[in-house]
């Protein structure tokens, strides 16, 4: 973590802080900016997910836009059948959840590629069902909705409250896996990635522990499918192609891999990285972004999250260019971050 | 000590977060949301007394890339040619310039609804001519309750154009697939000799809107359909459905194939397998250069397309006026955006041109003025559009341009007219 907020004073200051612009940003943002704080919040929650099973247990997932689309696909279901939101919340987070374990109970016996290869054929098996099922999902032109209006009583526009939905959704999620990763399933987590037969050796078994991170991913993807629909108001096939899971894992590895921190600045990255090439020229936005990706990938390996870090350490090596061996203070420094870098 | 560290702290602490919320709390948002609004003479946003803004966002990258880069050149192309020569005159007596911005969204929907909502916060007067079925679904109900017209989309898509009360501020601008399937179905229909009929269709409601007009056209006449597959737009080869449909032998091939490598590979499977029959392509999978002529589509004794445009490639254009000026504005301008010909490019250099005649007929500068100048449009013959085709916004049931034209393909770079099977 950054020096800075190593206190605890000042890390309670830094959160009263953030949490203060995320109350009052958007009562004085128009609707766009809402709309791009609300996409972050959203996509955060889907790499939230994705960062559990790749960052912290170390397992290759390319799946993980399958539920968000089907997160998607459910609460466009229940808009339709007039479910209250909240029962559609609860069932967007069930339903992945158990496609998820039952995905993983088989496919987490496989690992490396093999399991890639698994968690790749559920966007690819998913578009054309979505096209197919018509009566479910409205085939190719999708499922326009309306919901999630402001009410009166708030005195709140349309693009507020939903801000505000997905937020509080957002922050509630960062919070539960933030205590999940620092508790005992998260040594757990971390140990199957280190290691699988020390972890066996220590009475954690691997094929559990990869089962729930699956489990978990998948219910964090689906519910970050409720907010996909609750920002965008719409969802098609084009929401969970196999695109979409690369970019997401992409943001997940700029971000930082195995930090919550990380996981919004990926967010960030995958929201506002198109927005801005496409500021800077709009035939180019792809060639724009890929150079980006490089960039940030040749110049903080560990991810967006390394920059204050890099930073700093930068900033002191330079009274001493002479000092060719590096300081006991950077290698400490650098161990994790050589750690985190690997995606296998 | 510890006891001042820790005041310093708290002060610190507060400071912080005093400052933070004196920062945010600075500025206030705009009453009116969605921007500025009108402030003199109850204009609209986005339209001063010598300018008027437009905006798009269509896919500029990824696989959808050619198609959607060329409807924001063709439209580029007129607005930069008009703009050089003068600006576009309006009914309200004034000249506007035209400020036209385009965004990419790689044909996501998420982020073409982003673009809508940058286009807006940037005050468009009018968001025009995207391409893309989902994209423009997911804009559309945001254009209807922020009241912004979304017109002349580049969708043959029904949802846009065949219930207009509905969404009154939506119109599509190409003729629909359904429309298309018929064009294709009267043809067979009044050779009036039996005709057999094989089919192929994307397995979805593109695939279905084009079976649907093309049943129309047919039923009650002698034109049967012997056998019929469908595809996924994923699938990587259609050799399995065209080696099944070669077997029924059938006179016509109805391949309703939108994406172009697939189509490419039906018209060198069928010729592969001694397969010959007349083949009936949609006018998105229809180029000569990247279709026909790598397909080998001259080996069949007919290709037809459904047209409403004149290609400016074609020789038998090439002293056409219309086809002189486009190639002048787009060589000009629209080159910079799209590199290879599709015609989405000369359907948006068309849909300027209809955009042009709305804004005549527009007489205060307000959104609901122009809607109403743009759905009187009629019997318009706009700039490339074949002889016989025109404009006619006034029906609210169907696209500006609701009719087509059959045209056969001449074994080269262009297309001959069709009169009869």
């Amino acid at each position: 973590m950054n020096t800075f907020f190593a206190s605890r004073p000042r890390r309670i200051a830094g959160l009263v802080v953030l949490a203060v612009v995320l109350v009052l940003a958007p009562l004085v943002s128009s609707p766009y900016i809402n709309y791009q704080l609300s996409s972050i919040a959203v996509f955060a929650v889907a790499i939230l997910g994705l960062n559990i099973v790749m960052g912290y247990t170390g397992q290759v997932s390319l799946g993980q836009s399958a539920f968000l689309g089907l997160g998607a696909y459910i609460a466009a279901y229940g808009v339709l059948h007039d479910w209250p939101p909240v029962l559609s919340l609860v069932l967007c987070a069930v339903i992945p959840a158990v496609v998820g374990m039952l995905v993983a109970l088989a496919a987490a016996r496989l690992r490396g590629l093999a399991l890639a290869m698994i968690t790749l054929a559920l966007p690819i098996v998913g578009v054309p069902l979505a096209r197919r099922l018509t009566d479910l999902t409205g085939g190719s032109q999708g499922r326009v909705v309306s919901w999630l209006r402001a009410p009166e009583a708030t005195g709140l526009a349309n693009d507020q409250w939903r801000y505000y939905v997905v937020v509080v959704i957002a922050v509630v999620a960062f919070a539960l896996a933030h205590n999940l990763v620092r508790g005992r399933i998260g040594r757990s987590f971390a140990i199957v990635k280190e290691n699988e037969a020390v972890a066996l050796s220590m009475g954690v078994s691997p094929y559990r522990t990869k089962v729930l991170a699956f489990t978990i991913a998948s219910l964090l993807g689906g519910v970050s499918g409720f907010m996909y629909l609750a920002v965008v108001q719409y969802t098609s096939p084009e929401t969970l192609t196999f695109f979409t899971s690369i970019n997401l894992v992409a943001a997940m590895v700029i971000g930082g891999s195995a930090s919550i921190v990380g996981t919004a600045l990926g967010a960030a990255y995958y929201v506002l990285v198109p927005v801005l090439a496409g500021q800077v020229n709009s035939s180019r936005t792809a060639l724009i972004s890929g150079a980006i990706l490089l960039a940030v990938l040749f110049l903080l390996p560990a991810g967006l999250v390394s920059l204050p870090r890099r930073l700093a350490s930068l900033l002191r090596r330079r009274p001493q260019p002479a000092a060719g061996a590096p300081t006991p203070d950077d290698a400490t420094h650098r161990a994790p971050a050589s750690s985190t870098a690997t995606t296998e | 000590m510890t006891k001042t560290r820790n005041a310093a702290r708290a002060s610190g602490v507060v400071a912080t977060v005093g400052i933070a919320a004196l920062l945010v709390s600075g500025c206030t948002r705009d009453p009116a949301t969605g921007g500025p609004g009108g402030d003199d003479s109850g204009a609209s946003p986005g339209i001063t007394d010598d300018s008027i803004s437009l905006g798009i966002s269509s896919p500029l990258s990824g696989p959808t890339a050619g198609p959607g880069s060329c409807t924001v050149a063709g439209l580029d192309a007129y607005i930069e040619a008009k703009n050089a020569a003068g600006g576009f005159e309006f009914g309200d007596g004034k000249t506007r310039q035209v400020d036209f911005t385009y965004l990419d969204d790689t044909y996501d929907p998420a982020k073409a609804v982003s673009n809508f909502r940058q286009l807006v916060n940037d005050n468009i007067f009018a968001y025009v001519g995207a391409l893309g079925t989902p994209t423009n679904a997911a804009v559309m109900p945001i254009a209807e309750e922020e009241e912004i017209p979304q017109v002349l989309l580049t969708t043959g898509a029904r949802t846009f154009s065949e219930d207009q009360e509905a969404h009154p501020w939506t119109t599509g601008f190409v003729p629909t697939y359904a429309t298309e399937g018929r064009a294709f179905g009267e043809l067979l229909a009044n050779a009036n000799q039996p005709l057999t009929v094989a089919t192929l269709a994307q397995n979805d409601d593109f695939g279905q809107s084009y079976l649907d007009g093309f049943n129309e056209a047919i039923e009650g006449s002698q034109v049967e359909i012997v056998a019929d597959a469908t595809y996924e737009p994923t699938d990587t080869t259609l050799d399995a459905q065209v080696t099944e449909l070669a077997a029924s032998k059938a006179d016509v091939l109805l391949s309703a194939v939108s994406v172009t490598p697939l189509q490419v590979g039906v018209l060198t499977k069928a010729q592969s397998l001694g397969w010959l029959p007349r083949i009936f392509l949609p006018s998105n999978t229809s180029t000569p250069g990247t279709i026909l002529q790598p397909g080998g589509a001259a080996a069949y004794p007919g290709v037809y397309t459904p047209s409403f445009s004149k290609n400016p490639n074609s020789p038998a254009f090439a002293a056409d006026e219309d086809v002189i000026a486009y190639n002048d504005a787009f060589t000009k301008y629209g080159s910079k955006i799209a590199s290879t010909y599709t015609p989405h490019c000369t359907w948006s250099y068309t849909e300027g041109a209809v955009l042009d005649e709305a804004f005549q007929n527009m007489e205060k500068p307000t959104r609901e003025s122009f809607m109403t100048a743009l759905k009187s449009i009629s019997g318009f013959q706009a700039p490339l559009l074949l002889d016989g085709i025109t404009v006619d916004t006034t029906t609210n049931d169907d696209a500006a341009i609701s009719t087509v034209q059959l045209v056969q393909y001449d074994g080269q770079a262009g297309f001959k007219p069709v009169t009869a099977y």
